[in-house]
């Protein structure tokens, strides 16, 4: 492994030169050699260049996960471009939004046309942190998209430390599960290829299909995985269903949410050969804390411990008086990791969330992750939920307000309230209610057009109920969510 | 034969709950709308597997199949039809 300063793309490509036959991807039972791969990536850089001549000018990437798209970003890799990985389910107008916020002149789909965002006249200069790589976005508390760029160097020691804890290198097959434009990938697509493991990429589009993912692990002998719990609810479904356990995984990830009771439970068979992970990260600082999971650790308020801090990171946990909790007791938790990054590229938002130490003992920077924990005396903490209105769904971080905000925007909406409710599969599904306006025919299925085409996909509830009748109020007069799902 | 009927009904039992069969279409987009997302795919194959005795295979989950209502009836009939005139496989 190369040092610190190497761009992350080169330290991908020297895999190409000493290993050009080995495999990296695999896509739809299709194989991508690193030869191949490094041949697709200097065309790529060759297109950029026509593209965007300014190499410290941010590019805009359509992150429709393929083999060429590796390529791509791989390209801006090795160039130490920065770029910023739009996710494809955002609203378009969003995601123009977005690549304006971060300076990008156009946004690039893997092949074909970029797209121009910016007039050459129109366009300005953002501050962007030196070093910077990828660009990452996070829904976060305010529901509106937050830009999270990650210095080269911060991804570098996330590749150092999770290569090697996870027993990447050649000879490994990690499953990425996530798309393209999530943190995870910098694991399961990222940290694999640097360590020259091949990487089997699930087509979002099939995702959620148990069986689908069960034969590709089973078909391309996946030894490595990452995956959101849903992901694992659903492998074990139809790995049940086969009577096919998944004997050659020998470590699995389980990071994004909490993972239910049930999938926990059945963990051990379908993974009677792996180590079991517990990760808790979050975009903005990557993975924080590890737990193993042993199968037989209890469920107490909705979830697992998720262990102690990785080695590197420093965390604390703040009760409500803003004192150190020290021994059992629920804070909210705050973490500084060696992987993290340096801040929203939009100061402005949520401009508490990075901070000097809160208890002024060391000069780093700190992040305050919103998490709402428990600390046991032992040291080991276990997520509650969340200090804000922000809950995850499918691994996506939902801001149940946001949600509200924008059923209210709708002219025959007169209340609504957003709250979450038990999903065997997903582990929890959002659950929306309204009141409408007198005489109004609204039907669920014009307000989720409403939504559809306002919100990221994963903040469009699951289920719409439209009454007539006045919401459930707490004393203080707000919607009260903990009512909705008894309506 | 069209099972428009009970694809329409199924659909608005599970999604729709406060929809009349008539505020549907047959042509309206699920998909687009997320009437139907990845997990309630599942549910209608499972329900199609179920109500029409065909067994969904990996290839078929192509959401394409499911996107509106003369879709997923469209694929129903062909795939009865295919399993009346060949032998089923076992």
């Amino acid at each position: 492994m190369r040092s610190d300063r190497t761009p992350l793309g080169e330290r991908i490509l020297d895999q190409a030169r000493d290993r050009p036959a080995a495999p990296a991807l695999v896509w739809h039972g299709q194989e991508t050699s690193y030869g191949h791969l490094h041949h697709r990536t200097q065309a790529q850089r060759t297109r950029l260049e026509r593209v965007e001549p300014e190499f410290d000018r941010p590019l805009g990437i359509w992150a429709a996960k393929s083999p060429e798209a590796v390529a791509l970003v791989l390209a801006c890799l090795c160039d130490e471009r920065p770029f910023l990985l739009l996710p494809t389910d955002l609203p378009s107008d969003t995601a123009t939004d977005l690549a304006r916020k971060a300076g990008c002149r156009f946004i690039l789909p893997a092949t074909g046309d970029p797209e121009q965002v910016h007039t050459p006249e129109e366009w300005t200069r953002q501050r962007i942190p030196d070093g910077t790589t990828f660009m990452l976005t996070t829904s976060g508390s305010t529901g509106r998209p937050k830009i999270v760029p990650l210095g080269g160097a911060a991804v570098g020691r996330f590749m150092d430390w999770a290569g090697p804890a996870f027993d990447l290198g050649p000879g490994t097959t990690v499953l990425n599960h996530a798309p393209l434009s999530f943190d995870l990938c910098l694991f399961d697509i990222w940290t694999s290829l640097a360590h020259g493991a091949r990487v089997v990429l699930v087509d979002p589009e099939y995702a959620a299909q148990g069986r689908h993912l069960l034969k590709l692990i089973v078909t391309h002998e996946v030894t490595v995985m990452q995956a959101v719990p849903m992901a694992y609810g659903l492998l074990l479904d139809a790995a049940r269903a086969a009577d096919t356990p998944l004997a050659g995984v020998r470590h699995a990830i389980v990071t994004g949410d909490v993972l239910p009771e049930r999938t926990h439970a059945g963990l051990t068979w379908l993974l009677p050969r792996a180590r079991a992970h517990n990760v808790y990260g979050c975009t903005e600082t990557n993975d924080s804390f590890r737990h193993e999971i042993t199968g037989t650790e209890t469920h107490r308020d909705g979830g697992l411990p998720i262990g102690s801090p990785i080695p590197g990171v420093r965390a604390l946990v703040l009760d409500d008086n803003g004192e150190e909790v020290t021994h059992a007791g629920t804070g909210e938790l705050y973490v500084c990791t060696p992987f993290q990054s340096e801040g929203y590229l939009d100061r402005g938002l949520r401009s508490d969330a990075f901070l000097s130490h809160p208890l002024g003992r060391d000069e780093r920077q700190w992040y305050r992750t919103g998490d709402l924990v428990r600390r046991e005396a032992d040291g080991s903490i276990r997520l509650l939920g969340r200090v804000d209105f922000q809950v995850k769904i499918r691994g996506v971080a939902v801001n149940l307000a946001e949600v509200e905000r924008t059923l209210l925007s709708h002219p025959d909406v007169l209340e609504a309230g957003v709250t979450t409710v038990p999903d065997p599969v997903a582990g929890r599904a959002l659950l929306s209610v309204i009141r409408r306006t007198q005489e109004s025919e609204l039907t669920s299925l014009s307000l989720r057009r409403h939504c559809v085409q306002r919100l990221p996909r994963a903040f469009v509830p699951t289920n719409f109920r439209v009454l007539d009748e006045a919401l459930p109020r707490t004393s203080t007069g707000k919607v009260d969510r903990t009512a909705l799902d008894r309506l | 034969m069209s099972h428009n009927d009970a694809i329409k009904q199924f659909i608005i039992s599970e999604f729709l709950p406060d929809l009349t069969t008539d505020q549907l279409d047959d042509d309206h987009d699920l998909l687009a709308d997320s009437v139907i997302d990845s997990i309630g795919t599942l549910k209608l194959i499972s329900w199609v597997e179920n109500n029409f005795d065909l067994a969904v295979e990996d290839t078929e989950m192509n959401p394409e199949n499911f996107r509106t209502v003369t879709a997923i009836s469209a694929f129903i009939t062909e795939r009865r039809q295919r399993r009346g005139v060949e032998p089923q496989d076992v």
